[in-house]
């Protein structure tokens, strides 16, 4: 009982000697300049090069591939007032630089004044005296008995064309490409520039007189290996447009939405595709699998009937389908000795008279015209739909016709006199 | 003698006056395809024997003038052709012989070279401000895919939009190293060498179409883009105007100079940033008097994977001036369709949409015009219960899309729905592409796919078919692929298809 009294009495004591040392020893030293941020925190998209997204995905991989960073080294530190360095201090290469090809990183020599190194000749670098000094500060998992090795910087170089003295000389500083640098510790691919940032400028027309910022892609993207295309594939990947731009992403179901991206601007496609590549299958002569399945020749017709595509971006209904429809005997006007392949068309009392419901060539006809147009030739019709003493007299003519047709004979006469006989009284009325 | 003398020494002077080596960029590319398969009636007799051939030629020319490389500034020529070869080995000898009655096709080669295209193209000169392009070229817009043999040139302005003009006459079948591929559809036209005139007068003589177009274009400005386009083409020559036969005497002919196709259109698409975006287009032809095309569409980005999208395309069948259809009755179809697309992962896409097509019929008897004097002729029936009572019939469809990619494989799927009072159509196709050690190339495709034929039942069927891919990358861009297709459906049995291909391509 004793004891423990003592002990009570002891008890502040024991606080103040064991507490207090702990209170006044250094806090453990956070490491900084292994991330944009401490802990790796996320980067405020204010920091962040101008045109990132938000939230920001970084830059292409195709065009900045992954780096493997081994160097610890804090921008804010450096460019804050204590140091008072600038980017040309460690960069000055950068100003001059013509390529994107080029090493602007700083030298190691160029932390030697600060850092009491020597660099000067990497097969053996004198480490500094004090902590700062040592290989271990910069250089991320270097130990004392590596020597003079160091772990290996991965930094491939950008897959695009860009001439640093031209934007310096225009006077755009590195913070309207790279972001806010100078308030990040480690600058990482994320403080490459994105594409849409650069069309902050480069929104110019071609021609030479506005100058230099054009908007063309191969302004900025490498060539390809010949011709007027640009270099789309790369031991990193494959480059696709972004969604943004004329909103072309290559999704899955693209195939089948291009055709208003390549309508209102098909220079914009021809900066990777040649022609050959649209022709393959607006001029093909093998089946496109991602746009026809197979089998597709057996399940032509029902597609053809709904109109589900539209056969004519890729067929002419009076040659290409024509032709194989008479050859196979399924259009009226094939040959005698072509095949029969059995009658395409319903029974007559559907296909041909009255009421006019699904199944009647009225009102397939006025439904998807083109589906009669890729197996009749004119004649076919006419023999019904011909005025009389050329056809049957059943006239075929839409709403309203009167009111067009005097200015379709004014430019064209010759459909009408197809079913009419120059001297027709109903003809007078066109003319 | 002194002449003589003088032209020597002018020649010898040309030739001894050296010459700047150029650094001209040149490439050559080659596409062969063989293709064997049967083609069977529904009932399942081999109707034709397909042995096709086809295969291209290639060429390009580039930095003619030898700028220096990366002067953005600088005018660049270049030179690019390409010339196709396409033959069906099974087609029989009577099909393509104007004296073989009972067998010929009129219009039917089978082995045809073509001229796909030709052109000498320049680019920014006169400080970059004129481009053209002469020779065999397309015309891609919203007026749709066009060839030409003729002179394009552009100006383009600091002003963000340029002018282009461009004339020439349209390429035609029947014409030589042509095809009909581009020409307005509707008249069924050709070569008629050797044909009797008195014969197949439905089968019109193929004759030049001069044609001439002008376009104003939004350049430079990448968040939005315009394109005004006009278009004119003349159907020239003779046409037959008698569409029957009689062997006796020589069919009736409609002779000069009349429109062929006259369009107006434009098209838009525009861009804002995260929130998304919208295209649009409308063509006008003067000919038709209407409008015969217009479409919208509106995306909106939904964070940085989702994007939704409103689609509407309205449609007008139209055609060669010269041709009877354009005076049926060839009525709207409405597509309306909702789709969106997520980007699960960067390698892991899947789209999906669904569609209304609105198509138009009538429901009463045709009103000519009103206040006109019209004098239907005797088989013109006006019955008002001969008519459907909906004037609007539509059919549904959907779709969805998937693919998983890396860079040596593709996993994919397509697959779609279509449901309507013709017919229906669903399955989908699965398949997987890989490149291994990047020489060795696979593939498997396999479908299932079922259709519904509502105006002739007994042409229902459900496919399943599967295809079998073999090749070999010679260097990164040749490669010949060996593909087997197998098809199985009720109607033909079963049914093979091989393709081999061959994919050349030198540069230099």
């Amino acid at each position: 009982m004793k004891l423990l009294r003592t002990l009570l009495a002891l008890l502040p004591l024991l606080v103040v000697v064991a507490v207090v040392p702990l209170a006044l020893a250094d806090a453990p030293a956070q490491l900084h300049g292994l991330a944009p941020l401490p802990d790796d925190q996320e980067v405020p998209h204010n920091l962040l090069p101008p045109g990132a997204d938000d939230p920001d995905r970084g830059p292409s991989d195709v065009i900045f591939p992954q780096q493997h960073i081994t160097i610890r080294f804090n921008h804010s530190k450096h460019l804050g007032g204590m140091i008072g360095a600038t980017c040309k201090t460690c960069h000055a290469l950068a100003y001059t630089s013509r390529s994107a090809q080029d090493v602007l990183l700083p030298k190691g020599v160029v932390c030697d004044s600060c850092h009491d190194t020597d660099h000067r000749d990497l097969s053996r670098v004198k480490p500094g005296d004090d902590a700062m000094g040592q290989c271990a500060f910069c250089h991320l998992g270097y130990k004392p008995g590596d020597g003079n090795r160091v772990a290996e910087l991965e930094m491939p170089r950008a897959n695009l064309l860009f001439d640093h003295r031209a934007h310096v000389d225009r006077n755009i500083g590195c913070a309207q490409c790279h972001g806010a640098v100078d308030q990040l510790e480690l600058a990482t691919r994320d403080q490459l520039p994105r594409m849409r940032g650069c069309f902050h400028c480069h929104e110019m027309s071609d021609s030479a007189s506005r100058g230099q910022a054009k908007s063309a892609c191969d302004a900025c993207h490498l060539p390809g290996k010949s011709g007027t295309l640009i270099k789309t594939m790369y031991a990193s990947g494959t480059l696709y447009p972004p969604r943004w731009l004329h909103n072309a992403e290559h999704t899955p179901d693209f195939v089948l939405r291009h055709k208003w991206v390549a309508a209102d601007d098909s220079q914009f496609c021809s900066n990777c595709h040649t022609e050959d590549y649209c022709t393959d299958c607006h001029d093909g002569r093998v089946r496109p699998r991602n746009v026809h399945p197979n089998d597709y020749l057996n399940m032509h017709a029902i597609e053809a009937r709904m109109a589900t595509q539209n056969c004519q971006s890729c067929h002419r209904d009076q040659s290409f389908c024509l032709d194989c429809h008479l050859r196979v005997g399924v259009a009226e006007s094939s040959p005698p000795d072509a095949k029969d392949s059995g009658r395409f068309h319903p029974p007559k009392s559907i296909w041909s008279d009255p009421p006019m419901k699904p199944g009647h060539h009225g009102f397939e006809a006025e439904r998807n015209l083109n589906a009669c147009v890729s197996c009749h030739t004119e004649r076919d019709c006419v023999v019904c739909h011909g005025a009389l003493g050329v056809g049957g007299g059943f006239d075929p003519h839409r709403n309203g016709f009167l009111g067009s047709c005097s200015r379709q004979f004014r430019r064209n006469p010759r459909p009408c006199f197809v079913c009419h006989e120059p001297t027709d009284g109903a003809l007078a009325q066109c003319r | 003698m002194r002449a003589r003398a003088a032209a020597a020494a002018a020649v010898l002077s040309v030739l001894a006056v050296p010459q700047r080596a150029h650094a001209m960029d040149a490439d050559v590319t080659s596409d062969t395809a063989a293709q064997f398969y049967d083609v069977r009636s529904p009932t399942g007799e081999t109707i034709l024997s397909r042995r096709r051939l086809t295969t291209t030629l290639g060429v390009g020319a580039y930095n003619l003038l030898d700028t220096a490389p990366g002067d953005l500034s600088a005018p660049e020529l270049s030179f690019r052709a390409r010339v196709r070869y396409d033959a069906d080995y099974g087609a029989s000898g009577g099909e393509s012989d104007p004296r073989n009655y009972a067998a010929v096709v009129p219009g039917f080669s089978p082995d045809v070279v073509d001229l796909m295209y030709a052109y000498l193209e320049g680019r920014r000169f006169l400080h970059g401000w004129l481009g053209f392009k002469l020779g065999r070229q397309y015309v891609t817009d919203v007026l749709g895919w066009w060839a030409f043999d003729g002179g394009e040139a552009s100006v383009t302005t600091p002003y963000f939009f340029k002018v282009e003009a461009y004339t020439g006459l349209e390429e035609r079948g029947g014409m030589p190293l042509s095809t009909p591929r581009f020409e307005a559809d509707g008249i069924w036209r050709g070569d008629r060498n050797g044909y009797d005139p008195s014969l197949y007068p439905m089968f019109q003589p193929a004759t030049i179409a001069p044609a001439f177009g002008v376009a104003l274009e939004s350049t430079g400005v990448t968040w939005i883009h315009g394109r005004l386009t006009y278009r004119r083409v003349y159907d020239t020559g003779a046409s037959n105007v008698t569409e029957y036969a009689s062997g006796l005497y020589a069919p009736a002919m409609y002779d000069g100079a009349r429109i062929s196709t006259e369009k107006l259109g434009y098209s838009v698409d525009a861009d804002w940033a995260d929130h998304g975006g919208a295209k649009a287009g409308v063509v006008y032809d003067f000919y038709a008097g209407e409008v015969t095309s217009l479409y919208g569409s509106l995306d909106a980005y939904l964070g940085q994977k989702v994007t939704v999208s409103a689609d509407y395309d309205y449609y007008v069948p139209v055609f060669d001036a010269d041709s009877i259809w354009n005076f049926f009755a060839g009525e709207p179809m409405n597509d309306v369709g909702l789709r969106t697309n997520v980007d699960v992962t960067d390698r892991l896409s899947l789209s999906g949409g669904a569609n209304l097509r609105v198509f138009s019929v009538q429901t009463a008897p045709f009103d000519p015009g009103v206040g006109a004097a019209y004098s239907p002729y005797p088989n013109y029936t006006p019955a008002q219960n001969l008519f459907p009572t909906n004037g609007h019939p539509f059919d549904e469809g959907v779709n969805l899309s998937g693919r998983y990619r890396t860079g040596e494989m593709t996993v994919g799927l397509n697959g779609s729905g279509n449901w309507g009072q013709e017919g229906d159509r669903s399955g989908a196709d699965v398949y997987v592409q890989r490149v291994f050690d990047t020489r060795y190339v696979a593939g498997v495709r396999a479908g299932l796919w079922q259709w519904i034929d509502k105006l002739q039942p007994d042409r229902d069927a459900t496919s399943f078919q599967y295809v079998l891919t073999a090749g070999y990358r010679f260097a990164p861009n040749a490669q010949g692929t060996l593909e087997w297709e197998h098809d199985m459906n009720r109607l033909v049995g079963q049914g093979f298809r091989l393709l081999a291909m061959l994919t050349l391509a030198v540069t230099k």
